[in-house]
């Protein structure tokens, strides 16, 4: 998971802030109970976003506490307590940043994947027995993507799919029925392709210095003397669409839910916050990852 | 049935004004045009009966103002009713035309294939018309928009979007081809332009002080280098 998926902070709430964060703060909590305190480090946004929206599927109220953590000890801060969605989003943090951490050290030889791995190595197996049809999909697409990789696939659509289906899995497991489960899906599947996409693009000049595969540089044929900046415009067009379109199909699935509550933050989220962070990367040198709220 | 007021997002006891703006909302949000090239199609459709019905409920059972809102909503229904004809006379026009295409030239066999595609993606069994799509030869220009409507439906827009120019571009008279691409380029220009994106924002425009302080800035370089941008200061 990247963190790509956050709100626009400045139109949002004050109290609507607080909820999101104390999501965040949820999941947070609910990954150290699972795999240790030293596993906070793996924690997203994208799957505070998943909680988020879960829960926001069903009827009852948030519960939650003001309540201190020893990573911000001075002051009390809202956190929704443990319920199923919190836990299901923070297992799933725990999976999706194992196999990253495992794919960082096969692909790049980055010593940070075995000493991650060897933190979440408990947690993980722990998870791992919860969920072993999600897993067996998981590994399937994860493979796919490898071959993918190796064979320098040329089309951003194909090289963007077995992640997009991943998340699309991740996505529909917990609906509570069919229809729950399709819009969910299809949710799953065009955030997990914008995730993918915008990160090859954030990644084209670390790819290009270090002749990693990156789906953009292959299916718009970088010549190798062009200016970065160059290419980066040449392809901003086409990438935008791609991006913007699988933004415009997750908006229709999220107009069929049934959302119970936290409308405004996740309208905050899907309408503004992902065509911002859109724009931000799209623009040279303004991918500013914002860290920690 | 659920709560009538539930379905069209309001509190119970809502005045006649707002059922209606609810309702008008609602329509256009799950509109079958709208859900044209998605695999949700039949939820929103779903969905809309449910709004229909609702709304048909509260009217009926609205009270004060019934008879205005009785006649508001017959006009509702029958402008349904007249849309839903429309397309059903424009599908039925677009097929004849189809047709007439195909009989004027192409291969028979294709054409036997191609409506049986059509039929496969309108059921959306994808993979299917996936393969009888890799087996035909002659890749006309067809070929490429149906081809582009079966990654437009699975997920690969990317392709989908050169598939339907280069349909438009081999066949440029063609009315469905082009109202495709027209469909998804306002699609994709209506999300990115979405009201409450574009209902102006925090960090869009510059505002005064960031104003105000390049000007100060431009002033004093340009006093540096001997000249004046701004007299009175």
């Amino acid at each position: 998971m990247f963190g790509y998926i956050t709100p626009d902070k400045p139109e949002l709430k004050i109290r609507e802030f607080e909820v999101f964060r104390g999501y965040y703060c949820g999941v947070c909590k609910s990954i150290a109970k699972q795999a240790g305190h030293r596993s906070r480090a793996i924690l997203s946004y994208d799957t505070a976003f998943l909680a988020l929206l879960m829960d926001s599927l069903r009827d009852e109220p948030i519960a939650g506490k003001q309540d201190r953590c020893f990573i911000h000890p001075l002051k009390k801060r809202f956190m929704v307590t443990r319920n199923p969605s919190i836990e299901y989003a923070s297992d799933i943090n725990i999976l999706l940043a194992y196999y990253n951490l495992k794919d960082k050290w096969q692909d790049e030889r980055n010593l940070l994947g075995p000493v991650g791995m060897a933190v979440l190595r408990r947690g993980f197996k722990r998870v791992k027995r919860k969920y072993p049809t999600l897993i067996h999909d998981i590994e399937n697409e994860l493979a796919l993507l490898d071959k993918l990789e190796q064979q320098k696939c040329g089309y951003i659509d194909e090289a963007s799919e077995p992640f997009a289906r991943i998340m699309q899995k991740v996505f529909e497991l917990r609906g509570k029925d069919d229809a729950t489960k399709a819009a969910m899906g299809w949710i799953g599947y065009n955030l997990g392709k914008w995730i993918y996409l915008l990160d090859a693009y954030d990644d084209i000049e670390d790819n290009i210095k270090n002749g990693a595969y990156n789906p953009l540089v292959v299916q718009f044929h970088y010549g190798g003397e062009e200016e970065l900046k160059s290419f980066r415009q040449r392809i901003r067009e086409e990438t935008e669409f791609s991006l913007v379109y699988s933004l415009s199909e997750m908006e229709k699935a999220f107009s069929l839910l049934e959302i119970k509550k936290n409308r405004g933050i996740l309208e905050n989220i899907v309408y503004r916050g992902l065509l911002m962070r859109t724009r931000n990367v799209l623009e040279i040198g303004a991918g500013c990852n914002e860290k920690s709220v | 049935m659920r709560n009538p007021y539930e379905v069209l997002g309001l509190k119970e006891g809502a005045s006649a004004e707002e059922i209606k703006k609810a309702y008008r909302e609602l329509v256009k949000k799950y509109h079958p045009d709208r859900y044209m090239d998605n695999p949700l199609s039949d939820l929103a459709e779903e969905k809309l009966r449910e709004v229909n019905e609702a709304y048909d409920y509260l009217m009926k059972n609205g009270g004060g103002g019934y008879q205005q809102q009785r006649s508001y909503h017959q006009q509702q229904r029958s402008y349904r009713q007249q849309h839903s004809q429309q397309q059903s006379q424009q599908r039925q026009q677009q097929q004849q035309q189809q047709q007439r295409q195909n009989t004027g030239y192409g291969y028979a066999g294709d054409n036997q294939m191609y409506y049986q595609i059509r039929m496969m993606i309108q059921n959306g069994n994808l993979a299917q018309a996936q393969q009888l799509l890799d087996s035909i030869q002659n890749r006309d220009a067809q070929w490429n928009y149906l081809q582009g409507l079966v990654f437009l439906r699975r997920g690969w827009y990317d392709r989908a979007n050169v598939l339907l120019q280069k349909a438009v571009y081999m066949d440029p008279n063609n009315m469905e081809y082009n109202d495709t691409l027209s469909r998804v380029s306002n699609q994709y220009r209506g999300y990115q332009h979405n009201p409450q994106f574009y209902r102006g924002g925090y960090n869009r425009e510059p505002d005064m002080c960031q104003i105000c302080g390049t000007l100060w800035c431009a002033d004093s370089l340009c006093e540096c280098c001997g000249g004046d941008l701004i007299g009175c200061c």
